[in-house]
């Protein structure tokens, strides 16, 4: 049965926040998402959050970051040959540097870029369904449901202590 | 670390919140001087501009005057910030998210500050693109191997780095401001804060995303001040090349911008009513933290000496025996004095938990940093190796202009800054009370 339907509860205070999930994944309703004020350690393990693989853009990034670094030094020092006595014209430890420079500048947009993708930012239109509350000092569970269910949802929630309304 | 348990999350945002109401007839009084200051650095630099480089007090053999003091002055500044928002960080000492958001703005502003220098001091500044790697048709590429162009490469890199970093830490409180607000302040706030609406997918990733900009800042932070220090180092100029001057020049910023934060932070507390949130159990931490770079910067100094005795070299010798009784040994006393010796005084508990003293202290210990960039830069070329290439050097009328603009410029940023965007991180402030500090997941 489609869910078309989605009931935010908004919670006073983390322990209700925490119980009314646990709650919820005992419920036939789905939950779709938690909106907090802050990253909670105990939200995520009720909510058993796998680790997250922004890393992965960060490694490449910093990957790709590296070669470019020791690329443009080693390209630039060949096509403008800067000869000094016996000195070594493609000298890998000063490149070393600008290696490493390039390395954190990819690795820092990679993680940027990853943040970003799986974050889903920007996200205007998820404004649209969200308790303007939940960024200061109230936390937001978000249960979809069918229309029929959506009172017994809000039911549900006020049990738990929550303040429900609907959006379409 | 529970700086202040009676504190609520109302009452954090309560707090900062009210920092961005419309200000008083003193701010705008406040930006009206540090405008005239700007503009008299704007005038001072176009007055050299169509002069030419020869107005700043810079000759042979001393061609790097106060510009560079003010360059690695400000990179030095920066420093703080990274080790505030980034290595506390990764070390989970939770008394940093009171000021590491206005240490991380500090950085972003001391670097931007500071990256204006090399402009300044290049003379014909639209020339600077020269410094770039772009395609050309002489093949004519900037030569990776020369410290200089390291520096460019670092400092580029920082500030691009701190300024992301400063972003995407701020991005939730950039929610809490838009949600807060109303008219079109909301919406400039709908789109820096980019949606921001704290779901948990956001904030697993944000929570990953964050450790590793510590992470990665925590290194960079590290090789850009050395990597300012070989503009020195490498050169074999007496009293520059030297090994210590990575290790030297990273605890010396950090000391520096750790001052600057106090000078920032205590009039910040009062004026904004932070007192509940920067403690003085806060501030005692910074001062402690001052005591720990003090030793490091003065054991610096003292192996500076150890060097050139042991060395035998006759022209090191004479070049650390001028630096103490010379010409600019006024400045070199100032320098040991204001950076190693006086910030001993907060080993006495009633002095680093003075507002008095904190804040004078970290003054004079601004003051001695300049002064110390001042001995190095300036002492190392106008005494070197033979009697007949030795001169003096004190900065023109044009230079100390240009210096108060920097300062102007920098405060100007700073005092803008709080009073249009949260200057104390009110999520990790809640952090701070829930769970002791640290965000990583």
């Amino acid at each position: 049965m489609p869910t078309d339907r989605q009931v935010l509860a908004v919670f006073a205070d983390e322990n209700q926040t925490v119980a009314a999930i646990e709650a919820l994944k005992r419920s036939p309703w789905k939950l779709d998402r938690v909106h907090s004020p802050l990253p909670s350690h105990r939200i995520f393990a009720a909510l058993k959050l796998k680790k997250s693989p922004v890393g992965w853009f960060t490694l490449v990034g910093g990957i790709l970051g590296f070669f470019t670094g020791f690329g443009l030094a080693i390209y630039t020092a060949s096509v403008w040959k800067l000869i000094v006595w016996g000195k070594p014209v493609i000298a890998w430890i000063p490149f070393v540097i600008v290696g490493f420079e390039f390395t954190i500048l990819f690795s820092v947009f990679g993680n940027v870029l990853g943040l970003l993708i799986f974050g889903g930012l920007p996200d205007y239109k998820g404004l649209r369904q969200y308790d303007r509350r939940c960024s200061g000092e109230h936390f937001g569970i978000v249960a979809s449901c069918t229309e029929e269910e959506q009172g017994k949802v809000i039911e549900f929630f006020q049990k738990q202590g929550g303040e429900a309304r609907v959006f379409e | 670390m529970s700086e202040s348990p009676q504190l609520t999350y109302a009452q954090i945002d309560r707090t900062v919140l009210d920092t961005l109401r419309p200000p008083i007839g003193a701010y705008w009084l406040v930006i009206m001087v540090l405008i005239l200051g700007v503009l008299l650095g704007v005038a001072c630099w176009a007055y050299q501009i169509f002069i030419g480089i020869g107005a700043g007090g810079q000759n042979i053999p001393v061609a790097w005057g106060t510009y560079l003091i003010n360059f690695v002055f400000w990179v030095g500044i920066a420093h703080s910030g990274t080790l505030i928002s980034a290595i506390l960080y990764l070390f989970r000492a939770g008394w940093r998210n009171p000021i590491a958001r206005a240490a991380e703005t500090m950085t972003v502003f001391a670097v931007s500050i500071a990256g204006l220098f090399p402009f300044i001091h290049l003379g014909r500044v639209w020339v600077v693109y020269y410094m770039l790697p772009y395609p050309n048709q002489r093949y004519l590429w900037p030569n990776f191997q020369s410290p200089l162009v390291f520096d460019m490469v670092a400092i580029s890199t920082y500030l691009t780095v701190s300024t992301l970093f400063w972003y995407t830490g701020m991005l939730p409180d950039l929610a809490l401001v838009r949600d807060r607000a109303t008219g079109f302040r909301q919406k400039v706030f709908t789109v820096i804060s980019l949606g921001w609406t704290g779901k948990h997918e956001q904030w697993r990733h944000y929570t990953r995303g964050y450790l590793f900009f510590a992470a990665l800042a925590t290194p960079l932070v590290v090789s850009v001040h050395s990597v300012v220090s070989w503009d020195f180092a490498l050169g074999i100029v007496p009293g520059w090349h030297s090994t210590i001057f990575a290790p030297y020049f990273v605890a010396g910023a950090i000391h520096s911008g750790l001052a600057m934060v106090l000078t920032l932070m205590i009039p910040l507390r009062k004026l904004f009513h932070y007192e509940r949130i920067v403690t003085m159990r806060i501030l005692e931490a910074v001062a402690k933290t001052i005591i720990f770079t003090g030793l490091i910067v003065g054991y610096a100094y003292a192996v500076e000496y150890f060097l050139a005795w042991y060395s035998h070299n006759p022209v090191e010798l004479e070049a650390f025996r001028w630096r103490a009784l010379g010409d600019y040994s006024i400045e070199f006393w100032i320098m040991v004095v204001c950076n190693s010796i006086i910030p001993l005084l907060f080993f006495f508990k009633r002095i680093r938990t003075s507002i008095a003293w904190l804040f004078t202290i970290s003054i004079l210990i601004n003051i001695g940093m300049w002064y110390e960039r001042f001995v190095i830069i300036i002492g190392g070329v106008a005494h070197d190796f033979i009697p007949h290439a030795w001169g003096l050097y004190w900065p023109s009328g044009i230079e100390w202009g240009i210096m108060i603009g920097s300062f102007s410029l920098f405060f100007l940023f700073f005092v803008l800054f709080v009073k249009h965007l949260p200057s104390i991180s009110m999520t990790e402030m809640k952090e701070t009370l829930g769970e002791g500090g640290g965000h990583a997941h």
